[in-house]
């Protein structure tokens, strides 16, 4: 099949088909002054280069030569077309040529991990916050509505505090909940925790939801406050919407790159990624709280107590589930939090 | 399988079938000659490339992927080629992926607009669909010569509307009628040039191989549950085990099921009187599935081009074509020679959806 590799005269082996029959014919191509020609058996054809499209090399596969009415070389003499393009001056895209360099197949790889990496550190964090204050508000109502509904249904009872006792810390809330002057819109509830214990969570409408437990724990308001605050935090900046968007994307890529395999695969990467999202959300949460706290002249101190409290009593309640909530949780490295709260960076600000 | 060339001479099938006078070829085996490593190459720039341009090069990344698959098939000594435009598949995932973020955040405002959706999304996947598959046999070819598909709207409103809605209301026990019933309409309106593909494969055999597949399915069940009742002994955390060895049970039922499903596909396939042969073994095939799942874990991800080569590799090694005449003697289609099909079939939406 191949020509001597020192035979100035490049003369190709190929198979030749018309487009209009699976009929193959053996042909030798080369190329003078810019014209190809092939011939063999029946074949004699001429064709100028600039009509014809040679398909991008693939390893070991054969490589087509397309001409412009269906017909097409089929060529497996890799070495012998090499040459002939070559001299043609003919070079394959860049792209292509990357794929079958070590060289570019390594660099490629880093900056496929790069790139990632960015992409979940950075990327993904931005492209949500900007992207969180313009979903709209019907969307956002129509979510917590849901939530709250499935809560309600699953996990939660309707509290037994007194309404007076609600109604004093709405109005303590009320007069806390604004930043820089401007009001932040919210909705307090109510409820009996059931299995969720001491706990409190906020949803993207502003509809934050505190257990009787949690205010039995604290014993005072001020603390209870302080709690809230954080919660407040995670409304004001939109935690809820950018973690579903954040969630969405995710799962999306790991879909995507792993989808193939399983889609069961792809879930447990997102959940991971989730989990570091939500640990930077819980201190931009812890942050807010804090700046709250100041403005009313109260100290973080009041947070980190709770917090502490709150990881007592779910240290107890865990011990005897040992359920997946362990170390399914939202709020992963609490006594890291508290240390931060209680550390000099607070103190000084 | 009957092998109409049982007599025929014995030096037949050593001849080069591009000879003039080459002796009728027999038995056709289709060779893969993809290669990990190689394709790694292209796997890696693909996915980087579109991580970049945030997805719009995976219509590229598709096209280049395919190719490769293509080429390095060779049936008769000739290659596949893929002639997809990316253009045309970009345009496609653009409106797949419009579909699904509807879908998805309809049910977010209202139960009723979710509804609406997704009975539109009914309403059109059955187009997309049927054009998906033609999108994808026009593009394809072999020898010169290309595939078609030419299944009629309504065959593609019973078959991908129809039929899920029965098997579901019988508890998908109508499900492997279903199988066979999309099978039939996707090899039955598909042409090799002129050629005609036909599937007969009778609707008891999907059944006997969904059987198969549920009886095991069934006693895995039993089996993990009578094991994690004695694990548990009172301590119900054991219970969480449960879902990680139903996907344990599922990995082994799926090989079983695709191998069987490709043999009884191909066995009962004919082309203008060619048979084909396929010989795929669930056992080997459950092999390569597990260990290309473990590589892919262990690597996170990087020995997918590597799995994604094996396995193609069995599966299309495993195919024989049984030819009852020479494979010179096919012609092109009449829709091929009409420049115009080039141009409707370039704004057909390619939705990647594997049947």
């Amino acid at each position: 099949m191949s020509t001597s590799p020192s035979d100035p005269v490049t003369e190709v082996a190929a198979l030749y088909f018309d487009g209009r029959s699976a009929r193959a014919h053996t042909v030798t191509l080369g190329v003078t002054d810019g014209v190809l020609h092939v011939a063999g058996g029946e074949i004699a054809r001429r064709e100028p280069l600039a009509a014809l499209r040679v398909s991008e090399p693939m390893g070991d596969a054969a490589r087509l030569i397309s001409f412009a009415d269906g017909a097409h070389l089929e060529v497996r003499d890799h070495a012998a077309l090499a040459r002939l393009l070559a001299a043609t001056g003919h070079r394959d895209a860049a792209v292509v040529r990357w794929a079958f360099e070590p060289r570019m197949v390594v660099i490629m790889l880093s900056a496929l991990l790069l790139s990632v990496w960015l992409m979940m550190q950075y990327g993904l964090p931005w492209a949500a916050r900007v992207s969180a204050p313009r979903v709209p508000d019907g969307a956002m109502t129509a979510l917590s509505e849901r939530t709250l509904e499935w809560l309600d249904q699953a996990l939660t009872r309707p509290t037994t505090l007194p309404p007076a006792r609600q109604q004093a810390l709405r109005e303590a809330l009320s007069s806390v909940a604004s930043v820089d002057g401007q009001p932040i819109a919210h909705t307090l509830l109510f409820r009996s925790g059931g299995q969720l214990g001491a706990n409190a969570f906020a949803l993207p409408d502003g509809t934050l939801i505190v257990t009787d437990e949690l205010v039995a724990l604290a014993g005072a308001d001020a603390p209870v406050l302080a709690v809230l605050t954080h919660e407040l935090g995670h409304v004001q900046q939109r935690h809820g919407v950018r973690m579903l968007l954040q969630g969405s994307a995710t799962a999306l890529l790991m879909t995507w790159y792993l989808g193939d395999i399983s889609s069961l695969l792809a879930t447990a990467p997102t959940a991971l990624v989730q989990a570091g999202y939500s640990r930077d959300m819980e201190r931009e949460a812890d942050d807010f709280a804090v700046k709250l706290l100041r403005a009313r002249g109260q100290s973080p101190e009041l947070l980190a107590g709770m917090l502490e409290k709150l990881a007592a009593a779910h240290g107890e309640g865990q011990a005897s589930r040992s359920g997946p909530m362990g170390w399914l949780s939202s709020h992963p490295d609490t006594a890291e939090r508290i240390a931060r709260l209680r550390s000099e960076d607070f103190i000084i600000h | 399988m009957k092998n109409p060339f049982e007599h025929a001479p014995a030096d037949a099938a050593g001849g080069n079938p591009f000879a003039a006078d080459a002796p009728v070829p027999q038995r056709e085996r289709i060779s893969f000659s993809g290669r990990g490593t190689e394709y790694f190459g292209i796997w890696i720039v693909n996915l980087v490339l579109t991580l970049l341009t945030l997805g719009i090069y995976s219509a590229w990344a598709k096209v280049r992927r395919l190719q490769y698959f293509y080429r390095h098939t060779t049936l008769g000594g000739a290659a596949f080629d893929y002639h997809g435009d990316p253009r045309a598949i970009l345009k496609g995932r653009i409106i797949g992926f419009m579909l699904l973020l509807a879908y998805n955040v309809s049910f977010q405002f209202s139960i009723i607009a979710g509804i609406a959706v997704a009975v539109a999304l009914a309403a059109v996947m059955p187009v997309l669909l049927m054009r998906s598959l033609r999108f994808r046999a026009h593009y394809s070819s072999w020898r010169g010569l290309r595939f078609g598909f030419d299944g009629s709207t309504g065959g593609a409103y019973s078959v991908f509307l129809k039929w899920p809605v029965f098997s579901v209301l019988t508890l998908y026990l109508l499900g492997p009628m279903w199988h066979q019933r999309m099978k039939a309409y996707q090899f039955n309106h598909a042409r090799f040039g002129s050629a005609r593909f036909a599937i007969d494969a009778p609707v008891g055999a999907y059944y006997r191989i969904y059987g198969a597949a549920i009886a095991v399915v069934l006693v895995g069940m039993a089996a993990i549950g009578a094991l994690l009742g004695t694990l548990a002994d009172g301590n119900p955390a054991v219970f969480a085990l449960a879902p990680l060895l139903f996907i344990l049970l599922l990995l082994f039922v799926q090989p079983y099921l695709s191998a069987r499903l490709q043999n009884l596909v191909w066995n009962h396939m004919q082309l203008d009187g060619h048979r084909f042969e396929s010989t795929v073994s669930a056992r080997r095939l459950y092999v390569i599935m597990l260990t290309n799942l473990i590589g892919v874990v262990c690597t996170l991800g990087l020995f997918l081009p590597f799995a994604a080569i094996r396995l193609a590799r069995y599966r299309l090694q495993s195919v024989t074509m049984l030819c009852a005449g020479p494979l010179d003697d096919f012609i092109a289609g009449q829709a091929q020679d009409a420049a115009a099909t080039g141009e409707e079939a370039a704004d057909l939406f390619d939705v990647d959806i594997a049947l």
